[in-house]
């Protein structure tokens, strides 16, 4: 089985000055093995009070969340990812969807946040229509098919998708698409290799 | 195994990184610039070079990042922008204000208020096709040109119009809601000023009643507050899911507020997430047919008096009586623009008579009524229940009535008239939880500076009573030589929209007289050669090209300046007024409306146009609007008498604001939360006040509320519910409108919003996977919706007799004109719709729906009926989006 990546979605540079994610970043940032936790270069991380939560990667790691025949069709599986306090989940929808790895393409993974005013969405995944939520907070639901994107409701943002690779029947998370309710970056440097 | 493809053709903007606004930071308050609710919002501004930091200490949120949480202030990537403000680049961070403790509690916030930094403009994105500097169509093209020429062009042909054809040729159609400043310089040109009745705001085709049952019933349609919502037991939601349209007012004080479990009765075909929500939760869902809410009205009324659940306290204390309902002839004095519907014996009733009424007819038994509406009878008992049924201990549920545009906008007076009598048999109408209102669209941002010439119109009521002004059916007719469009589509927002632009195109473009250079001289020459010979002129203030007006008619295109970008003022669905503050700069050339208003009167030689800025235009208005229920007047004197500007106080009041109408106590501002309410009663007036009576009684001559009447089979409406159902040997079905959460009141912006645009790329047209099957249709296929009998009422169809205003009458006597339209969507195939109903993406501008909707107003109110479309479903082909992963899902909306 060949390894599987994000499919190409060509849309451009980024024109903003952010991260517009394409499949070139998600490979360079899927193919850094650098977990090193970098102090200094962001404001606020080496500050001697009032630290943050937890500190920054310096890339996405690369980690193992599942492998493909262990996974039922419909049943979702908890995960945490690229940090322990940042819960997602992995799923075989059973249909085909944006990002999906696997045979099918159908396997894909989905952080549990609700990007808008992060409510948990632990338990709310609706296999029959592969949506996930509604979220108890506003009730935002997610096509988990479509990249994680706003069926009805009110986040401004789709759910962040967990960028899945396959090696062999092995699962790995090798990058996030869409910024973690919570955070103001992901990864100290998104794009670093 | 190689990856199968399934599409990838569109783009995906996610980003993972977003600035935070530093502590140096500066902070401004705002509300949002779409839906009713007005969400409090804070700008956060800080030149390009710097960031805030992930510490509590270095940014200006006070919070650490990342964490882990819910409900606390957060930056998403749709939430930040660059802008220009005093011409150098600065980070905007736009977040709803957490602070608040009105309105969006909790920062709350909807998708598309939640996107507000998208709209501003970045030539970075695609707010880049901003208008940025007037312009001029040169055969056909649109070319540069300054705002004096522009004006210049303007008043030189309007000078000649006026004079050769008379004030009602010269026409304005205008939003009623982009803001007090705007609407007031607007309305003071063309009612004040030049005087011509041919004005009518965006959403109706003449200056009239929204919900005109509400009205004549003596109740106000924005009486309610926000807690209202939050108090009651029940609420009855006629023609609306507040989830999808009122965002925050759902869930901060529908699925929250004083009672979070209260229950949800949800009138409408359409079953969104809110109404799921409702459901899950103990409520109701009515699937009604289109178009037959006042027999469910009555119907319930009928279970109601029959059970004796009626509040008999509330309807002896403030329902009128013979007596009462007649003195001041109905609703005031017979001047009274809709006095004489109350008066005619067909509507006007008392408890007695009402009674009588509902129980003398057959059709109000729930048997029969249930198979009109297509509810089940037993749905129909149980609502009666819930909103009535007294409870165990003798008291009657709280029970709120809200309404909107799938109540009013399918039958415009009887589906309100009879709403209204049901809410106040349930004792409903001035106080705290039990509350008649309307929902609301857009904000409440129309300030008039009166002085109407509707007594120029030539149409008029049966009896002697003058119409409001049809302005659609004036320009079809050829009329209307002049016409200054303010921020709206008028044709896709109309009905039979492709009959009116092409009525448009003909007398502009279609006309031979083109300008074909840009000599002032010379273009009046072709503009007075095309006005004698049948043809018009448009003009078109927008912030976007808007097709078609924009795009391909308009004479004269002028770039507006708009939220953000000018400091402005208006009120909410429940009227609480705020000072929308400027934070960056225009585009351009772009100058707000007001400023366009006054360049030109300067130009045709009127005075009173000399505002230096839109503060002036604040308190010169607020004397004219002192009499109604948006007065803000005590706050300008108030700011007079401490020597500061009205804005500037307004200013202070932030994200709150302060709710209309105010009034002063011991030198201090009040607002007023509820309308009608006895509690508002302060006795003797003083000072900056005008005594109203709707304050704290019902707006009628007695202060006490009418009951009215509705009668199925009054022809005015019969007649034309019978013409325009769907025809079965035809295929059709019935083919409605509206719109949905992520593009409710912000359709100008969302195509240049990345992800909305993302989300909507293309209109929709929500089927029942039952209509689906039978067309062959498969979600995300492209269908063409195909009307081939839309009627159009035409000429001037003055009323002496009572049915000449009917639809047969109309149609016997030449005044309906029969056309087609179709316009094409996607397909969503979902079991969210009632089966026999699609509804469609409403003001969409290149796919208009109501171009299967019938332009004939309801004779009763001159509002017309948008909802009520129909046509035969076609499958087109697979739209790109059916199997594309990045665009437009198509799955259902009731899942939750």
């Amino acid at each position: 089985m060949s390894q599987q990546t994000m499919k190409p979605h060509e849309h451009g540079e980024d024109r903003e000055g952010g991260v517009c994610m394409n499949r070139r970043s998600f490979l360079l940032a899927g193919g850094a093995t650098v977990t090193v936790v970098a102090l200094g270069a962001i404001p606020g991380l080496t500050a001697a009070q009032g630290k943050p939560q937890f500190a920054l990667r310096a890339s996405y790691p690369r980690q193992k969340v599942g492998t493909l025949s262990a996974l039922a069709t419909g049943k979702p599986v908890n995960f945490t990812y690229p940090y322990p306090q940042v819960q997602n989940m992995l799923v075989k929808m059973g249909v085909p969807g944006g990002g999906g790895v696997g045979p099918g393409s159908d396997v894909v993974a989905f952080n549990l946040i609700c990007p808008h005013q992060g409510g948990p969405l632990h338990g709310t995944y609706k296999p029959e229509h592969q949506i996930l939520g509604a979220c108890p907070l506003h009730l935002t639901t997610f096509d988990l098919t479509r990249h994680g994107m706003v069926i009805s409701g009110h986040a401004t943002e789709s759910l962040p998708q967990i960028v899945l690779e396959t090696q062999g029947n092995d699962i790995l998370a090798v990058g996030v698409m869409g910024l973690i309710y919570g955070f103001s970056r992901n990864v100290v440097n998104p794009r670093a290799a | 195994m190689a990856e199968k493809d399934f599409g990838s053709t569109f783009a995906i903007y996610a980003k993972d990184h977003v600035p935070l606004p530093p502590r140096s930071a500066e902070v401004l308050t705002t509300a949002c610039d779409y839906c009713t609710v007005a969400c409090g919002y804070k700008v956060y501004r800080w030149p390009v070079g710097s960031e805030g930091g992930m510490r509590a200490a270095e940014n200006a949120l006070k919070t650490d990042f990342p964490y882990q949480g819910v409900l606390r202030p957060w930056v998403s990537p749709s939430q930040h922008n660059i802008v220009r403000h005093r011409g150098k680049p600065h980070h905007v961070v736009v977040l709803p204000d957490f602070e608040t403790k009105v309105v969006n509690t909790n920062g709350a916030h909807s998708i598309r208020g939640g996107t507000l930094a998208q709209k501003c403009y970045n030539p970075e994105n695609r707010t880049s096709e901003r208008l940025l500097y007037p312009m001029i169509r040169v055969r056909g093209t649109l070319m540069p040109a300054s705002w004096e020429l522009a004006t210049e062009v303007m008043a030189d042909i309007s000078k000649y119009i006026l004079k050769q054809y008379g004030e009602h040729a010269w026409g304005i159609k205008m939003y009623s809601y982009q803001y007090f400043e705007n609407t007031y310089a607007i309305t003071k040109l063309g009612m004040s000023t030049i005087g011509t009745p041919a004005i009518a705001p965006h959403d109706k085709c003449s200056n009239t009643n929204d919900a005109a049952g509400l009205d004549d019933a003596g109740i106000d349609s924005f009486a309610a507050s926000y807690e209202d919502w939050g108090m009651c037991d029940v609420a009855f939601m006629s023609g609306v899911d507040p989830y999808e349209t009122k965002t925050a007012l759902f869930t901060e004080w529908i699925m929250k507020g004083a009672n979070p479990g209260k229950k949800l009765i949800f009138v409408t075909p359409h079953k969104t997430a809110g109404v799921a929500y409702g459901v899950k939760n103990g409520g109701l869902w009515l699937p009604i047919i289109p178009g037959t809410d006042t027999l469910l009205h009555n119907a319930l009324a009928r279970i109601i008096i029959e059970n004796k659940w009626q509040d008999q306290a509330f309807l002896d204390r403030w329902v009128a009586n013979r007596w009462e309902v007649d003195s001041g002839y109905g609703r005031g004095t017979r001047n009274t623009g809709w006095q004489w519907r109350t008066t005619w014996g067909t509507w006007q009733s008392d408890w007695p008579d009402y009674q009588k009424f509902i129980l003398g007819r057959d059709e109000h038994r729930v048997e029969n009524a249930a198979k009109i509406t297509g509810l089940r009878a037993e749905d129909i008992r149980r609502c009666a229940e819930m909103i009535a049924k007294p409870l165990p201990d003798g008291q009657h549920p709280k029970t709120s009535f809200m309404l909107e545009k799938g109540n009013y906008w399918s039958n415009n007076y009887m589906n309100t008239t009879s709403f209204s009598a049901l809410a106040l048999i349930c004792g409903a109408g001035n106080r705290a939880g039990r509350v008649i209102s309307r929902g609301g669209g857009h904000q409440r941002g129309m300030m008039s500076a009166g002085g109407g010439s509707g007594w120029l119109n030539p149409e008029k009521y049966p009896g002697r009573r003058k119409k409001s002004f049809n302005l659609d059916r004036w320009m079809i007719d050829g009329k209307l030589k002049f016409a200054w469009v303010f921020g709206t589509t008028w044709f896709a927002a109309m009905l039979a929209s492709q009959e009116l632009a092409d009525a448009a195109y003909r007398m502009t473009r279609g006309n031979p007289n083109q300008i074909s250079n840009l000599d002032r001289k010379a273009i009046f020459e072709v503009l007075k050669k095309r006005v004698d010979s049948g043809g018009m002129i448009f003009v078109d203030s927008d912030i976007y090209p808007v097709e078609p007006i924009g795009t391909q008619i308009a004479d004269i295109v002028l770039p507006a300046a708009t939220w953000g970008e000018e400091d402005f003022t208006r009120c909410n669905s429940e009227r609480r007024l705020r000072l929308y503050a400027k934070f960056y700069d225009p585009p351009g050339e772009a100058k707000p409306d007001w400023w366009a208003v006054a360049k030109f009167a300067q130009k045709m030689g009127f005075a009173g146009y000399d505002w230096k800025d839109s503060n002036e235009i604040f308190e010169e208005a607020a004397r004219l609007g002192r009499g109604g229920v948006l007065n803000y007047q005590p706050l300008v004197v108030k700011a007079r008498a401490e020597k500061q500007r009205g804005h500037e106080l307004l200013r202070t009041y932030g994200t709150d604001g302060i709710q209309t109408p105010i009034r002063i106590r011991d030198g201090k501002l009040v607002g007023t939360p509820r309308l009608h309410d006895p509690a508002n009663d302060w006795g003797e007036i003083e000072g900056q006040e005008v005594h109203r009576q709707w304050l704290y009684a019902f707006n009628t001559h007695s202060g006490k509320a009418v009951l009215l009447k509705s009668p199925w089979n009054f022809p005015g409406w019969i007649q034309f519910y019978d013409a325009i159902k769907p025809r079965s040997e035809k295929g059709e079905i019935w083919i409605t409108n509206g719109r949905v959460n992520e593009t409710w009141q912000s359709g100008f912006d969302d195509l240049r919003k990345p992800y909305l645009a993302q989300r909507w790329p293309y209109p929709f047209i929500v089927v029942h996977p039952n209509d689906a099957r039978k067309r062959g249709v498969e979600g995300g296929d492209f269908v063409q919706v195909h009307n081939d009998t839309v009627y159009v009422q035409t000429g001037e169809p003055t009323g002496v007799k009572d049915e000449d205003l009917n639809f047969n009458t109309l149609l016997k006597n030449g005044h309906i004109k029969t056309t087609e339209g179709q316009f094409v969507a996607v397909a969503v195939v979902s079991e969210e719709i009632r089966e026999g109903v699609a509804m469609a993406n409403f003001n969409y501008p290149s796919a208009p729906a109501n171009a299967v909707c019938h332009a004939v107003p309801d004779p009763m109110t001159n509002n017309y009926r948008y909802k009520l479309g129909r046509g035969v479903l076609t499958k087109l082909g697979e739209s790109p989006y059916k199997r594309s992963f990045t665009s437009m899902t198509l799955k259902p909306r009731h899942i939750i």
